[in-house]
């Protein structure tokens, strides 16, 4: 990892979509068993993926990984923290904070 | 207005309902009568070694039992519209509410939603069994709530995009012991909002204005045990409580989760208008019932009748309006506005956390049923 360079590798993953009455979720799965450290970013390739009303989608991706330089994976480390508000039902939404 | 699906008796024909609907399954009709938004959770990771540490074996036999509970998944039929879900009029809803409505139900969504990738990440990298569990259970929970108001909205004719996932995501990082304080924190209150609206609209019917509300209940209860939970992790390390530097950890959080509250409740008054509740009773009837519950493990309550306090929160609230301002207004002017804004609310800030505490002496046993 450099100090101040980002590094980025391919993982296979699987994405799975729930998109259903009883269960609306998103999850990605890195395949490979690759761990993700804060600052690190994560990009799904492909089209975007869409599961209609009433579906579960599953598919097998790939996966960008751009780790975080040290600089930054400190900088997430320290300053991460203050990012809870957003599990609270009435935290601020992207247009009011942004 | 979209048809929707109030009219079916189970899960699976409403679904089947929705489906049949050509504006949802038509790619063009759809672009015209759904407005579109991008749900934004944010992703995390944190200390899976320290997390994977925990010991609940001092608390066993109360974990056990609300494990136990939890699997037997008691609110299992309960997320389903029935013929309670009457009619919504969307249509005839003022333009006002409707926008602040759906906001709410919005950003509900999203702090499910939010709440299920942080717990199925847990969930997945976790090692140990007890831990895991929890967070599989609670993830369960999220991403049935979350398909709930997903239905609600897709009433309004808001379609819910989950596009994001082929977004490049940034990982932040949560302390564990933030997890449990924010975590803990954000189930109570949560509890605290439902049951209080719930319980004003059992008294006040004319005013539920969408089936929803009536759903509240159970839904908190949810909230409820999730957040025993969190109050019998914090009991397996006596330092996350009692330590000095973590009191003060915990000071910040409750501060910092009220006053936001208050800030944000406080920006939709129509909301508030519709449905008979003056914001700041409800914010401090909400502060009232967290801090009676948060006595089961924190060792202080905030003093929310100190006479600063409301005072302050108001300064705090216009503080942010004066933010809004600024930003809206654009330019160098609307910079300065902004930052004056800020530094008003910082010092609000940090004139809330110089009220003294009130000191609690936390029982031994931390396990509280739903009493509101």
């Amino acid at each position: 990892m450099g100090l101040f360079l980002r590094e980025k590798e391919t993982a296979p993953c699987t994405v799975t979509i729930s998109h259903r009455f009883e269960e609306l979720s998103a999850h990605v799965r890195l395949d490979n068993g690759a761990v993700i450290y804060p600052g690190d970013t994560v990009q799904v390739q492909g089209p975007e993926i869409m599961a209609a009303f009433g579906e579960m989608i599953e598919e097998q991706r790939t996966a960008v990984i751009t780790r975080a330089s040290k600089i930054e994976q400190l900088w997430t480390r320290a300053t991460g923290d203050f990012e809870f508000m957003e599990l609270c039902e009435f935290s601020f939404s992207e247009e009011v904070m942004s | 207005m979209n048809m929707h699906s109030s009219t079916a008796a189970t899960a699976e024909e409403a679904i089947a309902a929705q489906e049949a609907l050509p504006p949802l399954t038509n790619e063009e009709a759809t672009q015209v009568a759904m407005s579109n938004t991008l749900l934004t959770p944010r992703f995390y990771t944190t200390d899976f070694d320290e997390m994977d540490a925990i010991d609940v074996s001092s608390v066993r036999e109360e974990w056990d039992v609300l494990i136990g509970q939890m699997k037997a998944d008691p609110n299992k039929g309960h997320f389903k519209k029935n013929e309670d879900w009457d009619d919504v009029d969307w249509d005839g809803m003022e333009p006002a509410l409707k926008a602040e409505f759906i906001d709410f139900l919005i950003s509900s969504c999203t702090a499910e939603f939010s709440g299920c990738v942080l717990y199925k990440e847990m969930k997945r990298r976790g090692s140990n069994k007890d831990i895991t569990e929890l967070f599989q259970l609670m993830a369960r929970d999220e991403a049935r709530h979350a398909g709930f108001i997903n239905d609600a909205l897709r009433e309004a004719g808001i379609a819910v995009n989950l596009g994001f996932l082929t977004q490049a995501k940034k990982y932040t990082y949560f302390r564990p012991k933030f997890i449990y304080y924010a975590t803990y924190l954000s189930e109570k209150i949560g509890y605290a909002r439902y049951i209080t609206i719930f319980r004003h609209l059992e008294e006040n019917p004319e005013m539920r204005f969408h089936p929803i509300f009536k759903w509240f209940r159970e839904w908190c209860n949810d909230e409820f045990s999730h957040g025993e939970a969190f109050a019998l992790l914090l009991k397996t390390d006596p330092k996350l409580t009692e330590s000095r530097m973590n009191k003060m950890w915990i000071k910040f959080f409750l501060t910092a989760v009220f006053s936001t509250m208050w800030v944000r409740d406080h920006q939709r008054p129509e909301f508030h208008k519709a449905l008979g509740v003056d914001p700041k009773w409800y914010g401090q009837e909400v502060f009232r019932k967290t801090s009676e519950i948060t006595k089961q493990v924190f060792p202080m309550t905030l003093d929310i009748d100190h006479p600063r306090w409301v005072p302050t929160l108001n300064r705090m609230e216009a503080a942010n309006v004066q933010i809004a301002a600024g930003r809206k207004q654009g330019g160098v002017s609307g910079w300065v506005k902004r930052m004056a804004g800020s530094a008003k609310a910082g010092f609000a800030f940090v004139s809330l956390l110089t009220i003294p505490v009130e000191k609690n002496a936390v029982p031994a046993s931390p396990r509280l049923e739903p009493a509101y």
